[in-house]
């Protein structure tokens, strides 16, 4: 492991200092403005004319994490991809309102879309090979978020995509940098997918089943990578998982949902604890049958 | 299946105008109104009761030639289909199950015949080893059968590595059952498609050969032929060649439609396109609705 | 690129810069040594049944030199002189060195060098082939394009009606339509005959406009088809999704991400389709009244001058493996990802 520069990941170089951006997400808000607020969010599919989210609510504020949980079907990817305004065809929020840096999501032009994803909210995904290209090497693919939104030049944009593979734990990040994403394994392509997440500092970022398809060794060190993440940046952190274990290790908020609708939520301690719902129950009940300490073993070890 | 691509619109109209033409070059002689050889002082005539085509510059009725001419474009484009049909399906079956030797010849074989181009090779065969049409048509017919070869050994293949054959063998099934239920219905829809777009491609080359006058005696009528006498006579009869030309067009046109129906009712791709009708019923219906927020694809 | 980073210059970056370059000229080589293994062979078969047409055919120089009442005596003395005595493969060793040299023979019609014969249609030919190709692909990928990009509006059916017209229209057709209306009928542009590039870029332009826009039909309507399909099947990737979240453009995203990796299979298409080209200028040349390879051809064939014909399709298939080649080569730039032995 590359030990990490404490700089890397805050520092921008000067030439990009003075760019400014006049996106609403970038403009000064108080810190305890919430980056992203959702408030009873409603998400009908067009074609059946059917609601499958009911009403999701919750407040990320700097360097907060809310986890959701839930199965597969619940409405949880849903609830992040109206967040992130890349809802499926035919998919739309009916109700509610989502806020991103104080601005109401359903004013927001698509030329502002562009400039608010990545610089302010960005997300990872389960299947990282799938979300990136795979013609193109996996640095240029950096360098390219860096060169667009913070507008520097060819070679300044390499040098810090090499810094950011590295501020993300690959070994060896030159020569990641020139590799395609079929030469790289499942963990490493997920290094690579966060480090292009935050390449531009966005403020929040969200994990939809980001550690689900990897081993668990490796699944252990990219949630470890995130909670570092959010430690030293303030990255405020949307972990979503069908795995309470991935919630727990990270969030300070959980969200159960199930059928899309929100069954039980509030810190995880507490929910951990003293869970209120049947299905919560179920889902630890399994942890304890399963292992819910499987993911405390390595934190010990180390 | 026949009864699903009828089931079509594009399907029933693309065998009802294959059909017309089939009929065509049954009864075609017997349908021109008049001798189709016969020349006559009234040169260049245009469109009229008794000529309903007009004639060309020999004076000869173009509506009889064209019926009469529809048997040779036909019979060739069938002759092309079929024999590419037999020389490319039968070793494109078989590569799966001969052993790597067979296998790499034949895909040797076919990566060249692909290469060839094959109107220049119709030409030469013709010219140098006589001047039939049926020699040329067999000839292109062995040169586009890459095309058979390529699809049904892709479709065997894919059956062949199945887990659920590899089921149906564990599960004790004889291998004509397995043929007859499993192989049967993933090679044949594949091969139907072939079939159908070969017959189109047929049809361009016969029409192409008697265009340039090859392989036909100069009397003998044909599509080709037709617009060939119409070029040289285009500024005294500018609309002659339309009648041919479209007559080639449509017939091409509902070759390939054919194909897109078989290949739409056949597998994955049929149950894909009526997904994706249900789905563009839905957007026109959506397209009225509100627009949802940052649609930004 | 790496290597002109001046503040870093570490041994082991160094090694990295090197691997890399490497890397690349790897890959180029490894596509080339897969091209020259695939085509190969295939030169070597199409020659061998291309000469074997010869003794199919049973035609021979006597009979185009001496007429049909020729003794036997002078006929086995001719055939002696053009080596048609010897032993088949032997023969066929002969010619294939010959063509390997670039000496297709001579013309058993007027004794003239088949090389040089070839070489003064080409001209004709590949100005026309070339032409049609750019026609073609400009104007298809325009097409496949905005269907892709308007897909299931209006303009896309609009796009697929017109594709699916030309698409069944053979070179002929076209080009007698095209004669019809803008030579004869509104007298824009000469209907037949060519003027060399040398003598004038406007009259050669006007020359192989109209042909070249026959052959182009077929290229444009495979190229718009595939380009719209390749292209809306990129555009449900999920990578798009994944530019997206960083908050690239749509436009940067279409131009960066979607046209380069939809460009892989119109590419290929482009490759299959050249064959099909070849062959349609045999029916252009013949409309247009072009001295070029294909009249050439048609016109050897139609003498029974075996050789010339032999000579045709000998450079016919050398045109189209070279098209192939290039082709492959242009792949493995745009889409590295068929490196894994697709």
């Amino acid at each position: 492991m590359s030990p990490l520069s404490p700089d890397t990941l805050t520092s921008r170089p000067a030439d990009a200092a003075e760019k400014t951006f006049d996106a609403p997400g970038t403009t000064d808000v108080p810190a305890t403005e919430p980056v992203l607020a959702l408030h009873d969010v409603r998400i009908t599919d067009r074609v059946t004319d059917r609601e499958i989210v009911h009403g999701v609510t919750f407040e990320l504020t700097p360097g907060k994490a809310v986890g959701i949980v839930g199965e597969s079907g619940s409405g949880k990817t849903l609830t992040c991809r109206a967040a992130l305004g890349i809802l499926p065809p035919h998919f739309e929020v009916a109700g509610g309102r989502i806020d991103l840096a104080g601005t109401d999501i359903a004013t927001l032009t698509p030329r502002q879309w562009t400039d608010l994803r990545g610089a302010t909210i960005s997300a990872v995904f389960q299947d990282p090979a799938s979300y990136l290209n795979p013609a193109i090497k996996v640095g240029a693919q950096i360098a390219e978020v860096i060169r667009v939104k913070q507008g520097l030049k060819r070679r300044a944009a390499r040098r810090r995509a090499v810094e950011l593979l590295g501020a993300v734990r690959l070994r060896d990040p030159e020569l990641v940098y020139g590799q395609y994403p079929y030469e790289l394994s499942g963990g490493m392509l997920q290094r690579v997918l966060i480090a292009a997440a935050i390449a531009v500092e966005p403020r929040a970022l969200v994990a939809d089943e980001a550690t689900t398809a990897l081993d668990v060794t490796v699944q252990a060190e990219i949630l470890d990578l995130l909670a570092e993440l959010r430690e030293r940046t303030g990255l405020a952190l949307v972990v979503v998982s069908h795995d309470l274990a991935v919630v727990a290790h990270l969030c300070d908020e959980v969200l159960v949902m199930r059928q899309g609708e929100v069954v039980e939520q509030g810190e995880t301690h507490a929910v951990l604890h003293d869970p209120q719902h049947d299905y919560t129950r179920l889902l630890i009940a399994e942890h304890d049958s399963y292992g819910l300490d499987k993911f405390l073993a390595p934190k010990e070890a180390s | 299946m026949v009864r699903r691509v009828l089931a079509l619109t594009s399907g029933r109209i693309a065998v009802v105008i294959l059909a017309a033409i089939a009929l065509l070059a049954l009864l075609g002689p017997w349908l021109a109104p008049q001798n189709p050889l016969a020349t006559s002082d009234n040169a260049l005539a245009a469109v009229s009761g008794t000529h309903w085509l007009g004639t060309d510059y020999l004076g000869r009725d173009v509506f009889s030639r064209l019926l009469d001419g529809s048997r040779i474009s036909v019979l060739g484009s069938l002759e092309v289909a079929l024999v590419a049909l037999v020389v490319g399906a039968v070793p494109g079956i078989l590569s799966v199950y001969l052993g790597r030797a067979f296998e790499w010849f034949t895909l040797r074989i076919a990566d060249t015949l692909v290469a060839l181009p094959f109107l220049l090779f119709a030409i030469a065969v013709i010219a140098l080893l006589g001047n039939g049409l049926t020699q040329a048509m067999l000839v292109t017919g062995v040169l586009v059968s890459p095309l058979f070869y390529r699809v049904s050994r892709a479709a065997t293949l894919a059956v062949a590595r199945s887990p659920y054959v590899e089921a149906a063998i564990v599960s004790g099934a004889s291998v004509g059952w397995i043929v007859r239920r499993h192989v049967w219905t993933k090679v044949l829809p594949p091969i139907a498609v072939a079939l159908a777009q070969t017959i189109g491609v047929g049809f361009v080359i016969v029409s192409s050969l008697t265009f340039l006058g090859i392989g036909v005696q100069p009397p003998e009528p044909t599509w080709g032929g037709l617009l060939a006498s119409d070029l040289g006579y285009l500024s005294h009869r500018p609309w002659a060649p339309v009648a041919p030309a479209l007559l080639i067009m449509v017939t091409v046109w509902a070759c390939n439609l054919l194909a897109d129906a078989i290949r739409d009712v056949s597998g994955e791709a049929g149950r894909a396109l009526a997904n994706d009708r249900k789905a563009r019923a839905n957007r026109r219906e959506a397209a009225a609705g509100p627009h949802p927020a940052g649609g930004s694809r | 690129m790496t290597t002109t980073e001046p503040q870093v210059t570490s041994a082991r970056r160094r090694g990295v810069a090197v691997a890399r370059t490497r890397h690349a000229s790897a890959r180029v080589l490894a596509v080339l040594a897969r091209s020259v293994a695939i085509f190969v062979p295939v030169f070597l078969v199409a020659t061998f049944v291309t000469f074997a047409l010869r003794s199919l055919s049973g035609l021979s120089p006597a009979r185009i030199q001496l007429g049909e009442d020729a003794t036997p005596e002078a006929i086995g003395r001719i055939e002696a002189e053009w080596g048609l005595d010897k032993p088949f493969l032997a023969q066929y060793w002969d010619w294939f060195t010959g063509v390997l040299h670039g000496e297709l023979g001579t013309s058993w019609v007027n004794g003239a060098d088949i090389s040089t014969l070839i070489g003064l249609g080409l001209g004709v030919s590949l100005s026309v082939a070339t032409f049609a190709l750019v026609i073609g692909v400009l104007v298809g990928f325009l097409l496949g394009t905005v269907a892709a990009l308007r897909r299931t509006t209006p303009i896309d059916r609009a796009i697929t009606g017109f594709v699916t017209v030309i698409s069944v229209m053979p070179a002929f057709v076209v080009g007698i339509v095209l004669v019809a209306i803008l030579a004869v009928g509104l007298g824009l542009f000469p209907s037949a005959g060519y003027i060399p590039a040398e003598q004038g870029i406007g009259p050669w332009l006007a020359h192989i406009t109209l042909p070249a826009l026959a052959l182009s039909f077929d290229v444009i309507a495979d190229v718009a088809r595939q380009l719209r399909s390749s292209l809306i099947g990129a555009y449900q990737e999920n990578y798009v999704t994944g530019a997206v979240v960083r908050g690239l453009s749509p436009r940067r995203i279409f131009f960066g991400h979607v046209l380069r990796n939809g460009l892989g299979p119109t590419l290929a298409t482009l490759g299959q389709k050249f064959p099909a080209l070849v062959g349609a200028s045999v029916v252009t040349e013949w409309i247009f009244g072009l001295q070029g390879f294909g009249r050439f051809a048609n016109d050897s064939a139609q003498a029974g001058d075996v050789p010339a014909v032999q000579g045709v399709l000998v450079v016919s298939i050398a045109l189209v493996v070279s098209f192939n080649l290039i082709i492959n080569l242009v792949l493995a730039r745009v889409m590295p990802a068929s490196q894994r032995g697709v």
